[in-house]
């Protein structure tokens, strides 16, 4: 089978590059945690790592130069004016970026998200201080959009995973939201218990985001932008009430049957479009 | 010519950090701000075209969806403007980091005399004076030991010519703040003749050295010894210096030599005349019972002399934990305080053997009621203090990348004098690094010395003298700091790839005592050093050699690195962007040598420290509780047992605090197993907190901690023995092993030496010391437990301005936190504390006892009583080895251990986490005697669980459980209500379970 090469950027902050290297292992890829500078260091025939020999490039959580100038911003400014171009080749080759929760903020600020009409460089989106104005862990209940292009999340309806963010407004222009609602770039809302669009319903929304957006993609469906984290899905442990339906199962004389967290089906859609088109 | 860009938030917008700070004014100051919006301000001294200017404002720093900005003032709309800048000289990260963006996105290099510097200006609305702004610029904005800050206030009329002195100027705002530093002194070595004993302590006192009495003469022998004195002649020395003074008072202090520990103690009890000599209870109470512990124990690796104590996970790893508590510093500077204990412990595992990942943090907080208004002044309000608290441990924990885990909070008066902040940390290490044990390490002869991380300052100097002495207006204030966990998150993943090329021979952590401790400690194996302090580097000049030595600026490591291994060491430095600096070198010189700019500052004998300092002794006097007049109540049966239950519910020691564990991340790793929140809707507390630490390995770590004060108040034996015994349980309930739980003990404790004026009592609370050093004893010999790691803070007292201005002393309850941590062999197999399924069969294993002394239930009616609940260890770990068999076998639903508030509230709790309901008979509940119904619903008798199973599992648990104290005492119901019947048979609480969820939740119900 084609080896699929996986980039999770560490370093100047970053803090879930181990989780998500797992998880894209888990997935099948071949993934390998890179320190920012060494990516970004010299020219590329200098001997430095190269996006050339990678697939899926991760911009993962953390607090990327400590989120000076605002989440996500250094981390941008960084990447587009040291190896803008070698970036943007990487998605003319047709791979794929996932950035999440302050990797999101990377790319909305690197612009490659909305990225409407091929224009990977205006910032149109942003995530802003949540509204409860402070930092919040807890799990949220997420409508994966089915009529997406986003690889990522191809044959996921519903997906519980956990936030943990200060800054995850999602935030722009009404006409910059309906824009993404028409052109089928929401990926992903914040729902109740039900299941129904969370309408901005604190905690079910936990950070008072527009239209409940909790990720979206661009339209080719190959940079994808989400703030909360499917890494830390990873077993099904992770759960917070995995413990409650271990138990339920039990009484029908049943176990949990996969060990693997949900959270793993947006790495494995992406290395599996990997292997099946490049 | 500098330029100034302003950016703030578009208006429609929620202004996070303002919003904090107008209801921070309004509730630490009743002050009444309408609202507060930030502006951020980027001064660019550099030279540089318009639009070069315009890109770096559009391309870089300006949100264009969420932003706005000008190079002109932006401020509008305010009755008050706060400029709030860096000193000149202070180090300024984000002002660094506009540069190098500014660089990258120009292609251009500043030269060295150009510069960006950060401030911020707040615009304030609001009917408030100059003094209220000037209120909140010092106390809520800014720090006055690196920051600066200017009021302005709205102009009386616009359109004159020239504004008030005051006034804003919307021309020019806040001018242009080039913090460029003017070196107005030279570094200097001062000299002290210490003629007399007397002098040296009035030496002491002057210097805040808090050297104790008894150690003057030995330190000013050893400066007049005649080979002493030849050796430093040739060195160009003559009187010590205060390098040299400082060194030695901040290795003698009891912060980091447990001097208190070690004393002597003349133990009496007055009332049975039993006298007892206790010599060194560190060695006899911690030290010799682990060692043996760990004779018996090959899971226990490293314990009681390194960062942390190191226990084995699995094959080929160890984790290593080690708590602390960071007291003094907190209790002035609330955020500052906290922020930077729970930075600083996270540098004890990476400085622990050869170095450790950090996997997981703690924190436990002991402060004055939140809503306190009586009459005492504290330094700050216990309300302010616990926001700062959780702000800081918020900050330093999910900024490093590593879970919150764990935690709680603990309110009592007695804590105003001095708040408690305990923060603790786990790591991780490969068995082995470079085919050598990671867990060994050592200097030798030839290693360069390297000072990693941040740079040095003025900040945190004399804390750890600080931390040996009671808070008072004069305490100082320079010993508070902010930490970075920025700058330390950069280095822990720099050190960690070193470690694992094998380029690290030695490492330990700069906290407490500075460069003072880490290389005065390190250099004991090479046996000499020779430190070359003008090469540290610093935060801004002017720093005396002394204080460069002993400051406790944080984000600091010093690693031991062989010659031929420094390029490749330095190179992996700057790939991490993390500073290193070769500061000196280890010899077998037998000296510690210190030189600034080649003249000889310091030249001290290794062993100095090692020589006889006399040891402490202390009378101790026990007073047994009945006759300090402690006796039972007489008081009848509750009528209204269901209001008493919601009573004791919205209690602020049992209420719901998920608020805070909310703010902490604690997802961050991936391993997370059972969180701090529990339950159907994940907001019920856990007994533990588990994790996968090795993310392809179902293996996890079960961590936990108890805090129970108020038993000390009647025995400090039974304190400590209980709250032992309730971490034991806590890990049990969760699945984890019993036999291998690893201990922290953290004593918090007020001063114990006597002063019939300052301090009558302190020969009983010598005594309240001993008697918990004895429990530690004991019950960690028979629960076989290892003392992994522990710390003392003595002196958790403070003087208060009371009622009519008078002080008052206010010592905090003797404090115990324990601290325990086990592996769980399979995660899978883990347990929660909230019900699961109707029809389930509820168990308490335990007996019940009427043990009611310093209780929940007592102190809501302001009682103290005399039956304090004991643990008899014997009796109890059988049953602790069958319900760990019980949970192994998948025979338990749910499981929890019972502690503060007794079986009402814990019956309680399980129903409220798991939204079902329960019948329970009282008659059933395994008691000692017959007891009556409110002794068995709020007794806090040791050694019992809460446990429901299935129906099918009945015989196979009995089976399990047979001859030990256990019975089956109701059901879980579909029904949402929480019926009690007593034991006449007849219902004495019928209670809704979204009711008593209400009542637990209402008091801080409104926070986020």
């Amino acid at each position: 089978m084609k080896t699929v090469k996986a980039l999770v950027l560490t370093g100047y902050g970053l803090n879930c590059d181990y989780e998500t290297d797992f998880s894209l292992k888990l997935a099948g890829a071949d993934s390998e945690r890179i320190h920012i500078n060494e990516l970004i260091s010299g020219p590329k025939d200098s001997g430095r790592v190269s996006l050339d020999n990678y697939h899926i490039l991760v911009l993962g959580g953390g607090f990327s130069w400590a989120d000076d100038h605002g989440a996500g911003v250094i981390m941008a400014a960084k990447l587009r004016y040291n190896i803008g171009e070698e970036i943007e080749e990487f998605i003319r080759e047709g791979k794929l970026i996932i950035g999440i929760c302050n990797g999101f903020q990377a790319l909305v600020n690197l612009g490659l998200l909305p990225g409407f009409d091929g224009d990977y460089h205006s910032r149109k989106v942003a995530l802003t201080y949540n509204d409860s104005g402070n930092f919040i862990d807890t799990w949220v209940k997420l409508n994966v959009k089915e009529d997406t292009e986003c690889i990522f999340t191809k044959g996921i309806s519903t997906l519980e995973l956990p936030v943990r963010h200060g800054e995850g407004k999602f935030y722009a222009k009404k006409e910059i939201i309906d824009r993404l609602i028409k052109k089928n770039q929401v990926v992903m809302q914040y729902a109740d218990n039900e299941g129904h669009p969370a309408q901005g319903k604190w905690p079910f929304n936990p950070n008072g985001s527009l239209y409940d957006i909790a990720g979206i993609c661009d339209t080719t469906g190959r940079i994808f932008g989400v703030m909360p984290h499917p890494e830390a899905y990873n077993h099904y442990t992770n759960h917070p009430e995995w413990v409650i339906k271990k138990e339920k199962l039990a009484r029908m004389g049943k176990t949990i049957e996969k060990e693997e967290g949900e959270g793993i089906a947006i790495f494995r859609n992406a290395v599996n479009y990997i292997r099946e088109n490049l | 010519m500098p330029v100034r860009l302003e950016i703030r938030l578009n208006p429609e917008l929620i202004d996070a950090e303002g919003m904090s700070i107008s209801r921070k004014a309004s509730a630490y100051f009743g002050l009444n701000v309408a609202d507060t919006r930030v502006i951020r301000v980027l001064t660019i001294d550099a030279d540089l075209k318009d639009d070069q200017l315009e890109r770096i404002r559009t391309e870089i720093f300006t949100n264009p969806v969420t932003e706005e900005s000008s190079f002109l003032p932006l401020a509008d709309n305010f009755d008050w403007i706060i400029w709030v800048g860096l000193r000149p000289g202070v180090r300024d990260p984000a002002g660094s980091t506009a540069v190098e963006a500014i660089e990258d996105l120009l292609g251009l290099k500043f030269n060295q005399d150009e510069s960006v510097y950060t401030s911020k200006i707040y615009q304030i609305r609001g009917e408030l004076g100059k003094k209220d702004a000037e209120t909140i610029a010092k106390e809520i904005l800014a720090n006055d030991i690196i920051q600066q800050w200017r009021v302005y206030k709205r102009p009386a009329r616009s359109g004159l010519a020239m504004a008030g002195e005051d006034e804003w100027d919307d021309k020019d705002g806040i001018g242009m703040n080039v913090s460029r530093v003017a070196l107005n002194k030279k570094p200097q070595v001062g000299t002290f003749p210490i003629k007399s004993d007397d002098e040296l302590k009035r030496l002491s006192t002057e210097r805040s050295l808090a050297l104790h009495e008894s150690d003057i003469p030995v330190i000013r022998e050893y400066f007049l010894k005649k080979e002493v004195l030849l050796k430093r002649k040739a060195l160009g020395l003559d009187l010590p210096t205060d390098v040299e003074l400082e060194y030695i008072s901040q290795a003698r202090s009891d912060h980091c030599n447990h001097n208190t520990f070690r004393g002597l103690f003349r133990y009496h009890d007055i009332a049975t005349n039993y006298k007892e000599t206790v010599d060194n209870p560190f060695k006899t109470c911690i030290e010799d019972p682990t060692l043996k512990i760990k004779e018996k124990k090959d899971w226990v690796i490293s314990v009681l002399w390194d960062n942390a104590g190191v226990g084995r996970f699995d094959e080929k790893n160890y984790y290593v934990i080690t708590g602390e508590t960071h007291n003094s510093p907190s209790n002035m500077e609330a955020y500052g305080g906290a922020i930077t204990g729970i930075v600083g412990i996270y540098r004890d595992p990476l400085g622990t053997g050869k170095g450790s990942k950090l996997i997981l943090g703690t924190y436990g907080f002991c402060v004055g009621p939140r809503d306190y208004d009586g009459e005492l002044k504290p330094h700050l309000h216990p309300r302010r203090l616990l926001d700062g608290i959780i702000e800081g441990v918020k900050d330093g924990g999910n900024k490093s990348g590593i879970p919150t885990s764990f935690g709680q909070v603990l309110f009592d008066p007695s804590y105003m004098g001095k708040c408690l902040v305990f923060v603790t940390a786990l790591g991780l290490m490969p068995a082995t690094v470079d085919g050598k044990s990671a867990h060994l390490k050592k200097t030798n002869p030839g290693d360069l010395i390297i000072m990693c991380g941040g740079r040095v300052g003025k900040d945190g100097i004399h804390g750890v003298t600080a931390a040996s002495e009671s808070y008072s207006e004069t305490t100082p204030a320079g010993h508070v700091q902010i930490g970075d966990p920025y700058t330390q998150k950069k280095m822990h993943d720099f050190l960690l790839e070193a470690r694992d090329e094998g380029l690290i021979e030695f490492i330990t952590d700069n906290g407490g005592g500075g460069l003072s401790s880490s290389i005065g400690e390190s250099a004991r194996w090479s046996n000499g050093c020779h430190v070359n302090l003008e090469k540290v580097p610093l935060k801004y000049e002017g720093l005396d050699p002394w204080e460069i030595w002993v400051s406790e600026s944080q984000e600091r490591m010093t690693v031991a690195v062989r010659p031929d291994n420094i390029s490749r060491f330095m190179e992996l430095s700057k790939r991490h962007a993390v500073e290193s600096t070769v500061i000196g070198q280890y010899n077998d010189s037998g000296y510690l040598h210190l030189t600034f700019n080649e003249k000889t500052c310091a030249y001290i004998q290794m062993d100095l420290l090692k020589s006889s300092f006399p040891q402490w002794e202390f009378d101790a006097e026990w007073i047994p509780p009945s006759f300090r007049g402690l006796k039972e109540p007489v008081w009848g049966e509750p009528e209204d047992q269901g209001r008493l239950l919601t009573s004791i519910l919205r209690r602020p020691n049992i209420c719901a605090k998920s608020w805070i564990q909310r703010q902490y991340d604690h997802e961050v790793q991936g391993g997370s197993v059972i969180k701090p929140l529990t339950g159907k809707e994940q907001d019920m507390v856990s007994d533990a907190a588990v994790v996968r630490p090795i993310l392809d390995s179902p293996r996890g770590i079960a961590i936990t901690q108890v805090i129970n004060p108020f038993y000390a108040l009647i025995d400090t034996y039974h304190m400590t023995a209980v709250t032992i015994d309730e971490a034991v349980r806590r890990l049990i309930v969760v699945g984890g092993d019993p036999s291998c739980i690893g201990g922290v003990d953290n004593f918090c404790w007020p001063t114990i030496i006597h002063d019939p004026a300052k301090n009558p009592d302190g020969n009983y609370k010598a005594a309240q010391l001993v008697r918990a050093c004895w429990a530690l004893r004991d019950y960690t010999l028979a629960f076989e437990i290892p003392l992994l790691s522990g710390k003392d803070s003595m002196y958790t007292d403070g003087e208060l301005k009371g009622p009519f201005g008078m002080s008052q002393k206010i010592s905090g309850l003797p404090t115990l936190q324990f601290t325990a941590t086990t592996v769980v062999t399979d995660i899978r197999k883990c347990v929660t504390m909230e019900l699961k399924v109707p029809g389930d069969l509820v168990y308490i294993l335990g007996k019940t006892g009427d043990e009611l002394g310093a209780s929940e239930y007592y102190q809501m009616m302001d009682w103290i009583g005399l039956n304090v609940p004991k643990v008899e260890a014997e009796n109890v770990i059988p049953l602790y080895q069958a319900l760990y068999q019980a949970i192994q076998d998948g025979l338990v639903a749910s499981c929890h251990a019972v502690g503060r508030g007794g079986l009402g509230v814990h019956i309680a709790l399980s129903a409220i986490g798991g939204s079902l309901g329960m019948d329970i008979d009282l008659s059933s509940v395994p008691a000692e005697e017959k007891i009556s119904n409110t002794r068995l619903l709020y007794s806090e008798s040791a050694g019992r669980f809460i446990v429901t199973i299935d129906p099918k599992n009945k015989k196979t648990f009995e089976d399990i459980m047979d001859g030990l104290d256990y019975a089956c005492i109701g059901r879980v119901t579909e029904a949402h209500i929480l019926q009690v019947s007593g034991i006449d048979g007849k219902i004495i609480i019928k209670e809704k379970i979204g009711d008593l969820k209400d009542a637990w939740k209402e008091p801080f119900g409104d926070l986020i």
